[in-house]
């Protein structure tokens, strides 16, 4: 499976400049690379020192809209001319435009079987104007979905904000589980950034921020946590899930949990989701800390606060009768 | 915090889900669904109006098994095997647009 990141973040946040300094690392350098810009003349692929034929630029359109059928057939191209030896390299790295909303990427990433069957998607890093960010985020929905949807927030510029906190309450808000890491020209190791998003260790920061059951609000989105003492039945899942998706899916930005099954307790369920888009359950082999409560945490716009810990009661209910 | 109900343990349970639970769960659901409406305990269920429709849910009993669930209008009554279908149903029946069926599939752990 390869390995696919997507780096967003609004114009001007530094999304290029974090890709110049990845590949530089010797581990990322012969990374394929797809860059996404919005206009009729394409300048960030100039800017990136690496092979051209590792390096695909998808021009005049939005790829969260006009070019998601480019992606897809890039992906595809590309896989085929690396299993066929034209191409090397190990992972992709897709830079999106400024302006892209990245849950229709991961969209064609998770769903389109002729790319999820060779390529995993790691994690989605949003990069953040240090400087600029609160305002950007205030002014543009755009910036804050690409908070809301992140796995890691980057804060770039660093060195000329010296005080963000403001900004890191703003994103904690949004994005209560995304851990916020800093840079200043991308200067941080690429495997802090794009380790896989599912692994335990950088699960925790989301559990971590889940510490009381119930909801919060900030700038119309909601924050929701559930807490389970019990197990669940298996059999609740699915369910679960499934009425997630069909009532709840539009509104629903991201979707994160761990899930103790009354089946198999000692292995936990790890769940992500993004809008309707559910990822396949991933059952770790041990818990990644002494908490062994199911948790979940869900970002949305528009769900009733407590519906979510209601149907999961009701199914859970059900089961037990 | 009224959430910290959702938080206690109680591995034994097994009891069905009360009309107070039942009402507020089709309650948030009318709200995420964008329909205007009520949902008023009534009888041994619960009764939901939204414009001119009035329907009630009320829980199957023990011999309609595997049936839950009875979704009644004045010209139907529609069995559902799970929440998740009575609540599909509800849905359908309000004509409330957006949903569709999805399905999720659960590995088991290897």
């Amino acid at each position: 499976m390869i390995p696919v990141s997507v780096i967003t973040g609004f114009l001007g946040s530094g999304k290029t400049t974090l890709l110049r300094a990845v590949l530089r690392d010797p581990a990322y350098a012969g990374s394929a690379v797809i860059v996404n810009e919005w206009g009729d003349i394409g300048l960030d692929h100039e800017l990136l020192e690496t092979s051209e034929e590792n390096l695909l630029g998808l021009a005049n359109g939005c790829l969260c809209c006009a070019t998601r059928g480019d992606l897809a057939r890039t992906l595809i191209d590309l896989a085929a001319r690396r299993r066929s030896g034209a191409v090397t390299y190990h992972r992709v790295l897709i830079e999106t435009s400024g302006l892209a909303d990245p849950a229709p990427i991961l969209h064609t990433l998770l769903m389109d079987p002729s790319i999820a069957e060779d390529h995993r998607v790691e994690a989605v890093v949003t990069v953040v104007d240090a400087l600029l960010g609160a305002e950007t985020i205030a002014r543009h929905p755009e910036a804050a979905q690409q908070a809301m949807l992140a796995d890691r927030l980057l804060l770039s510029k660093t060195d000329l904000a010296p005080d963000t906190s403001a900004l890191e309450a703003k994103l904690g808000a949004l994005n209560p589980g995304a851990p916020i890491l800093r840079a200043v020209q991308g200067a941080i190791p690429p495997d802090v950034l794009f380790a896989s998003a599912a692994r335990p260790a950088a699960f925790q920061h989301w559990l971590d921020a889940i510490t009381t059951p119930g909801a919060r609000h900030s700038a119309g989105v909601e924050t929701i946590s559930i807490l389970r003492e019990d197990p669940l039945p298996g059999v609740v899942l699915p369910l679960f899930l499934e009425a997630l998706a069909e009532h709840a899916g539009e509104k629903l930005l991201r979707m994160k949990g761990i899930i103790r099954v009354a089946e198999a307790p000692e292995k936990p369920a790890v769940l992500h989701g993004v809008r309707h888009v559910l990822h396949p359950i991933q059952w770790l082999e041990d818990w990644p800390s002494a908490d062994r409560r199911s948790r979940l945490v869900l970002i949305g716009q528009g769900i009733p606060p407590w519906w979510p810990a209601r149907l999961l009661e009701a199914l859970e209910e059900e089961a037990r009768v | 915090m009224a959430g910290a109900a959702h938080s206690a343990g109680n591995p034994h349970r097994a009891r069905r889900m009360n009309p107070p639970a039942l009402r507020a769960l089709l309650a948030d659901s009318l709200t995420l669904w964008g329909v205007a409406g009520r949902v008023e305990i009534a009888d041994a269920g619960v009764r939901i109006i939204a414009g001119d429709q009035v329907l009630h849910v009320m829980q199957a009993t023990p011999g309609e098994a595997p049936m839950r669930w009875w979704l009644i209008s004045e010209a139907r009554r529609r069995p559902a095997a799970s929440m998740l279908g009575l609540l599909r149903s509800l849905r359908y029946a309000l004509n409330a647009t957006g949903a569709e069926p999805a399905r999720a599939r659960v590995a088991a752990p290897s």
